[in-house]
């Protein structure tokens, strides 16, 4: 019996790559269309980790937790918000590197069906989540934002993702669920947190965005960030950052940049 | 052939292992034929898409990132520093009542972690499943914390959580499911523990959801923390863990607690009065532009906080005047109208939903019954401890003459019989001597229920005067030891010894502030001198936690640490009002003065027969004495 649904098992998995193979392939999904989670709406942040760098502009030299090399430390130790408000630079602490952890609402909406965009309310910065095809150019030297290219990153089914032979089990499909996945570069260089901790043009960020639907009906975003950056950190600096859903637009407030 | 037929027949004429092969084989070339034949006309239908959930796979070792709030969790938080955190009055009042020097109690010497802060800790982890050996399902999923040693079982097969009256621990009790791309778990039954390691309490009605995600050797961990004792709102917090390719073969964390302090007063337990925490000045000093908030609140943790106008700290140093607070904990005693038994440990049992915890022990000889509940389910009573035990209750003992711990007297006495005294001289005096239960007590519970015209029947017969009373039976050597003016004149504490069972009466309660009944001879220190006679004959089984069982008068079945918050408790609320007697505060005053104000979302009534205002009143009348 045990070698029959063996063989049934082999059979119909056969059967589905042939099916595969015989059909047209399907016109991709929008991304839009195709998305396992929801993220649009307003996420405001839940600031019960890093208070006192996150609420507050820290005191110069004070860079507990980040992974800094020397090259950064001497950086973040001419730290002086004045001269950066006189370069037009005041948005330093609000690039990618930084913004999420700032405490500012986001508003998450599809700018198109290909593009997802986020609206900080600190520093009113805005980034645009390329997905596969989409073009968002950068500017010339590059924003504060850089170019972000965003994937929809599903969890592999209860066997596997791939088909019989194809490297992945003998399971088909994908389960439920998933996350977004960002990447960004070509940023302009910023501070990981406002008191001048540095990041430079060449860090990659990775960022994944889970959503966790709560007992009770509140909505959870958890962000997890990795940034790697050989000029300034000595190992990839690991952070996940949490927010939670409003209903509506309440207390949304964006504001300028502030150096200080 | 249909495949069932094609199926059938081949069952039918099937003799061996290898012929069920070659035909099994047969058949899938045959299904494979037909479904290259589908497979070539388009529209195919194809397997429906399984919107099932991964199964996460967490086994191998992980080293947490410590690339937030690292000096909290790495050399320790700042004395005052409760940033970040929603803590509401109580939890705010508790942690700046906190002295770390209370570490150096033997009881707390030995503290685990609870497991929120277990997953926040230093030290490397190690997750591993337990899967059937028959059916390879997924059992559990376990994750071992090198720092305290902190264990924590993620059941998977479906279990429910136990009942609110069950023992509570470090790790809790977690179930888990396979969510989209987490395992979600749910966890309850935690422990007493702090939220972080300068005194910020997380109760034991704290319970969590947590989130699992895996992506490669990178792990993130979210707990949503509801504790609506120390809380304003639930507490979440993220945690990234690394992948480690080998064992650091370094897993355990030995504890054993010893004297630190010589020549300390038992009944010493290191605290701050109200506004009086050396910590709140240094950390204002060292932290001149993160003043505002460092008390905590829900409000801090929002953006809002960051723009509007600093807080005054100082203001939230006290209590709050005129506040006055309820407990919001989860009544673990069963409302249902049913008697409910708990297996402590061997032959020992707690029946709960008589409105006061009843302990029965069984064995060759008739069962030993401590308390006897209200009485209202006694008929209830005695058919679950005929289901225990085909004999006749034989002994029963009482811990105070309280009518939650003697309510049942008479019919529990009424349904059993004492064979040990029929046929002896007793027995010729008295012709109704072994006709019933013996009930055993202090002296002062029988002449408190003679004065209160009990039923003669329903009164102990059994009596002693002194320290204690000492009986073998079914197995197990039984002593009551006298706790002398502590809830009232008359209480004992019952220890089963080889089961190592300590049945506390209303000495401790998982429910209420302890009920000293100053008019029956009840008094704090009395209350304090118990709880630490209690203290003085538990013994942890590990990281201090289990070993010796407590069974509340009310309340969840408890071990050492329970006892030992409660003893710390009734010790500090008894520091302030003896403090503000020394003062010459009015009793008015002092319960203006809110001295429970830290434990009042716990332990706190407003009505009902023991409100914290009756506590207070009994702690300040017996300080006055």
């Amino acid at each position: 019996m045990r070698a029959l649904l063996t063989g049934l098992v082999l059979a119909s998995s056969i059967a589905i790559v042939d099916a595969q193979r015989g059909a047209p392939p399907a016109p991709p999904q929008a991304p839009r269309n195709a998305a396992p989670i929801d993220l649009t709406g307003y996420w405001i942040p839940l600031i019960t980790e890093d208070w006192r760098y996150r609420v507050v502009t820290p005191p110069a030299g004070d860079y507990t937790s980040v992974p800094m090399n020397p090259a950064a430390r001497k950086i973040a130790a001419s730290w002086d918000p004045a001269r950066d408000e006189a370069a037009g630079e005041q948005c330093r602490g609000y690039g990618v590197g930084g913004v999420m952890r700032l405490p500012g609402r986001l508003r998450i909406t599809w700018q198109d069906d290909r593009t997802l965009k986020i609206e900080t309310e600190a520093g009113s910065q805005v980034r645009t989540l390329a997905f596969g095809g989409s073009t968002v150019a950068p500017t010339a030297d590059g924003d504060w934002q850089g170019v972000s290219r965003a994937s929809w990153d599903r969890p592999e089914g209860p066997m596997g993702s791939g088909a019989i032979f194809g490297g992945g089990g003998f399971g088909a499909g994908r389960a439920s669920g998933g996350s977004l996945k960002v990447v960004t570069t070509g940023m302009k260089p910023g501070y990981l947190r406002k008191n001048g901790v540095p990041y430079s043009a060449s860090a990659v960020i990775t960022e994944y965005f889970d959503r966790f639907d709560l007992d009770g009906g509140d909505v959870l975003m958890v962000v997890a960030t990795e940034t790697v950056d050989p000029t300034y950190l000595s190992q990839p600096y690991w952070t996940s950052t949490h927010f939670k859903r409003q209903a509506n637009a309440t207390g949304w407030n964006p504001t300028a940049c502030s150096a200080r | 052939m249909e495949p069932d037929r094609l199926l059938g027949t081949m069952t039918a004429v099937a003799k061996d292992r290898w012929s069920r092969r070659t035909r099994a084989i047969a058949l899938a070339a045959v299904l494979l034929a037909g479904a290259r034949t589908l497979g070539q006309a388009p529209p195919v239908a194809a397997p429906p898409a399984q919107a099932s959930s991964a199964a996460i796979d967490l086994s191998g070792y992980w080293t947490p990132a410590l690339h937030e709030d690292s000096t909290e969790r790495g050399a320790g938080p700042e004395m005052a520093d409760y940033s970040g955190l929603p803590l509401n009055e109580a939890g705010r009042l508790f942690a700046l009542s906190y002295d770390p020097s209370r570490l150096t109690l033997r009881h707390h010497q030995c503290d685990g972690y609870v497991a929120p802060y277990q997953m926040r800790a230093l030290g490397n982890s190690r997750a591993w499943e337990e899967r059937d050996p028959h059916t390879h399902q997924l059992v559990a999923i376990h994750w071992f914390s090198q720092t305290f040693e902190g264990k924590r079982t993620i059941w998977m097969d479906g279990r429910a959580h136990p009942p609110a009256y069950a023992p509570h621990s470090w790790m809790g009790f977690s179930t888990g499911r396979f969510v989209g791309t987490a395992l979600a778990v749910r966890t309850t039954h935690l422990k007493q523990g702090w939220f972080t390691r300068n005194g910020v309490p997380e109760s034991d009605q704290a319970t969590l959801q947590e989130f699992f995600v895996r992506r490669g050797d990178h792990l993130t961990h979210t707990v949503v923390v509801t504790d609506p004792v120390y809380l304003e709102e639930p507490l979440v917090r993220t945690t990234d863990y690394a992948r480690q390719p080998v064992d650091h073969q370094n897993w355990l964390f030995p504890c054993d607690d010893g004297e630190q302090v010589l020549d300390r007063a038992p009944d010493n337990v290191p605290n701050y009065l109200f506004g009086q925490n050396p910590g709140v000045a240094e950390y204002r000093k060292k932290h001149p532009t993160a003043q505002s908030g460092h008390l905590g609140g829900g409000a801090t943790i929002y953006p809002a906080f960051a723009s509007g106008p600093p807080r005054n700290e100082s203001a939230l140093e006290r209590p709050a005047g005129g506040a006055r607070v309820a407990s919001v904990a989860v009544n673990p005693e069963p409302t249902d109208g049913e008697v409910h038994v708990l297996r402590v440990r061997d032959n020992v049992y707690m029946l709960v939903g008589d409105g006061g915890n009843i302990v029965v022990q069984v064995g060759a000889e008739g069962p030993f019954v401590v308390d006897t509940g209200t009485g209202r389910l006694a008929d209830k009573t005695i058919a679950a401890i005929a289901r225990l035990s085909s004999r006749p209750i034989q002994f029963i003992a009482n811990t105070s003459f309280h009518a939650d711990r003697t309510g049942g007297n008479l019919k529990l006495r009424t349904s059993g019989a004492d064979p040990s005294v029929r046929g002896t001289f007793f027995s010729l005096q008295f012709p109704g001597a072994g006709i019933g239960a013996t009930i055993m007590s202090h002296q002062n519970v029988a002449n408190r229920m003679n004065n209160a015209k009990a039923a003669s029947d329903a009164v102990p017969t059994d009596t002693y005067l002194e320290e204690r009373r000492r009986t073998f039976h079914n197995g197990d050597a039984i002593e009551l030891f006298w706790a002398p003016n502590a809830v009232t004149d008359g209480d004992s504490l019952v220890h089963f010894r080889r089961a190592d069972v300590i049945v506390a009466g209303n000495v401790f309660t998982t429910t209420r502030f302890p009920f000293i009944d100053v008019a029956n001879g009840g008094t704090v220190d009395g209350e304090i001198r118990a709880l630490n006679d209690i203290l003085a004959k538990t013994v942890y089984e590990h990281q201090g936690q289990g070993g010796t069982l407590v069974v509340p008068g009310h309340g969840y079945l408890s071990d050492e640490h329970e006892v030992v918050e409660y003893r710390d408790m009734v010790v500090i609320v008894r520091d302030r009002i003896r403090a503000l007697v020394r003062t010459g505060a009015t009793l008015e005053q002092v319960k203006a003065a809110r001295p429970t104000a830290d434990y009042d979302t716990r332990y706190g009534a407003l009505t009902g027969p023991w409100t914290t205002e009756m506590f207070v009143e009994a702690v300040y009348r017996t300080l006055r004495k």
